[in-house]
């Protein structure tokens, strides 16, 4: 509609970041494999979230942790344009340089304000090594990190659960806590999904972020089919 | 307009002897059901006065009633607006302008006291959740508000909760009195917050030599976040000015349900514009288009 006054419209960009645990154990019993086709697997499943919520641009974007952390992607990069290229585990699990890392990226700017509130995906199997708890300060500290939809996904019975429910940051929240790759499939797919519809919608100031989402959290079983790997 | 559904008609009411013509549209999300926009645009004190109000229902999973929400918000704002105007506006001697002033910083408190018991009373016979006897589920029923009061003499805003007030004027920019910069994250406040009343802002201007400004808009947080920067946004808001002293009020009310749709594809958002055009004085006694 070219007749519109006033300058151009635009659909507001919606930020998702993986934080993905690249540790030595995410090697053991294949997590790190499977982890790479869950990703790969909620592709399809994101960008039919985008296209639900047409008001959203949503932009991928990765960080891995293991000795150190870096920009698996760093590009925000559109979900009809997002691949998934394998990450490889080794070394330990400093968390804490992947949440300082990532709490460049959520400053503004470079974060625009019109953007709609980010997604943080922490996907994690085991105990931070370094100083965790300063780098969720740093998150805490930017403007777009306190207000970020937050899921955290645990691999396995050594996930820190305590760490991962910090990371959330909502006593009513829980974290999702995977045996078996099955779990793990439908875990990022929720997490893909949920989060994105939740962040595409308006907040009361001081409300607690997917307190009512969660209620559609998956239901994670183990049937006979499903042993336990984990 | 893609899929939007578009609404005006029955929430705009003029008068013969009209100081202001009226705008009013309300344009459903896409893929929404319906719209949780409540407006309302119309004329008092014998056409002397515009009251306008646009209400936006928070619309999440925890404020699933709120299209109700902002039906009520917007109800009880018009129903202050009538008394603030026939007290302080209106009659043979009208108070002095402290006490206009002071019956205008009352408002806020009646409107959430108005709003508050309509959702009880809705809430005594159908409990939001289902279980009776329990403190009413305001939460529920979440909603902003915008509410204006428009004269010859006088512009009083009252602002709770995000969206947009503008005022054109025929030199500088358009302003925005009570614009707080952008809510990140789409966090707003709310009707349903407790003492609500205290966070509504107010923005009060006799107009004494100086008259009213060319357009007065509101508009739900929707339209302007649908713009890549605030400047877009009131280039709009001039643009639909400019555009009623060139083509008529008419023509833009027909078109605003296609500009406002439009717009509502890229917020995603339920989108409601309303507005007051002043009519020169020697025209103030034809009769509106």
């Amino acid at each position: 509609m070219s007749d519109i006054p006033g300058g151009p419209m635009a659909s507001r960009p919606l930020h998702f970041i993986w934080l993905l645990d690249c540790s030595g154990s995410m090697g053991i019993n294949g997590k790190i494999t499977q982890l790479n086709y869950a990703i790969r697997e909620a592709i399809p499943e994101m960008r039919k979230a985008a296209d639900d919520n047409p008001g959203a641009e949503l932009l991928v974007r990765a960080v891995t942790f293991s000795s150190g952390a870096s920009w698996h992607l760093a590009a925000p990069t559109a979900i009809q344009d997002f691949t998934w290229e394998d990450v490889y585990a080794h070394s330990t699990t400093d968390l804490g340089a992947a949440l300082r890392l990532t709490s460049e990226a959520l400053k503004t700017p470079p974060m625009p304000g019109r953007a709609l509130r980010p997604v943080l995906a922490l996907v994690s199997d085991g105990l931070p090594t370094d100083d965790w708890r300063s780098g969720l300060r740093d998150i805490d500290a930017t403007p777009w990190g306190k207000r970020a939809v937050r899921v955290a996904i645990g691999i396995g019975e050594d996930a820190d659960r305590e760490m991962l429910k910090e990371f959330l940051a909502n006593p009513e929240q829980e974290p999702l806590r995977v045996k078996n790759p099955k779990q793990l499939v439908a875990a990022i797919r929720w997490a893909s999904t949920v989060a994105v519809a939740t962040a595409s919608t308006p907040a009361v100031e001081g409300d607690k972020q997917l307190a009512t989402p969660m209620d559609r959290t998956p239901t994670i079983t183990a049937g006979a089919s499903d042993d336990d790997v984990w | 307009m893609s899929d939007a559904h578009a609404a005006a008609g029955p929430h705009l009411a003029g008068s013969a002897h009209a100081a202001f013509r009226l705008l009013g549209q309300d344009v459903t999300g896409r893929g929404k059901e319906y719209s949780q926009d409540s407006h309302l645009a119309f004329l008092a004190a014998g056409g002397r006065a515009a009251v306008l109000t646009v209400a936006d229902g928070h619309g999440a999973a925890a404020h699933f009633r709120s299209d109700l929400g902002a039906r009520w918000a917007a109800e009880e704002f018009a129903a202050c607006a009538r008394r603030f105007v026939a007290g302080a506006l209106s009659g043979e001697e009208p108070p002095g302008w402290p006490v206009r002033r002071e019956m205008a910083r009352d408002l806020p408190r009646r409107l959430v006291h108005g709003w508050r018991l309509r959702v009880a009373r809705h809430e005594a016979s159908s409990p939001a959740h289902g279980r009776a006897g329990e403190a009413p589920a305001f939460d529920a029923y979440g909603s902003t508000l915008l509410g204006v009061v428009l004269t010859r003499e006088l512009l009083v805003c009252w602002q709770l909760g995000d969206g947009d007030i503008t005022l054109v004027w025929n030199e500088g920019p358009p302003e925005a009195p009570l614009y707080a910069g952008q809510d990140l994250g789409d966090e707003t406040e709310s009707l349903c917050q407790p003492e609500a009343w205290l966070r509504a802002r107010m923005h009060w201007r006799p107009l004494t030599g100086k008259g009213p400004p060319p357009a007065v808009l509101l508009s739900t947080d929707g339209l302007s976040k649908s713009f890549e920067d605030h400047d877009g946004f009131l280039g709009f808001a001039r643009g639909v000015r400019d555009r009623v002293e060139s083509e008529g009020r008419a023509q833009v009310q027909d078109k605003l349900a296609g500009w406002l749709g439009h717009a509502a594809t890229h917020s995603g958002d339920d989108t409601t514009l309303v507005g007051a055009i002043p009519v020169p004085l020697e025209r103030t006694t034809e009769r509106p288009e």
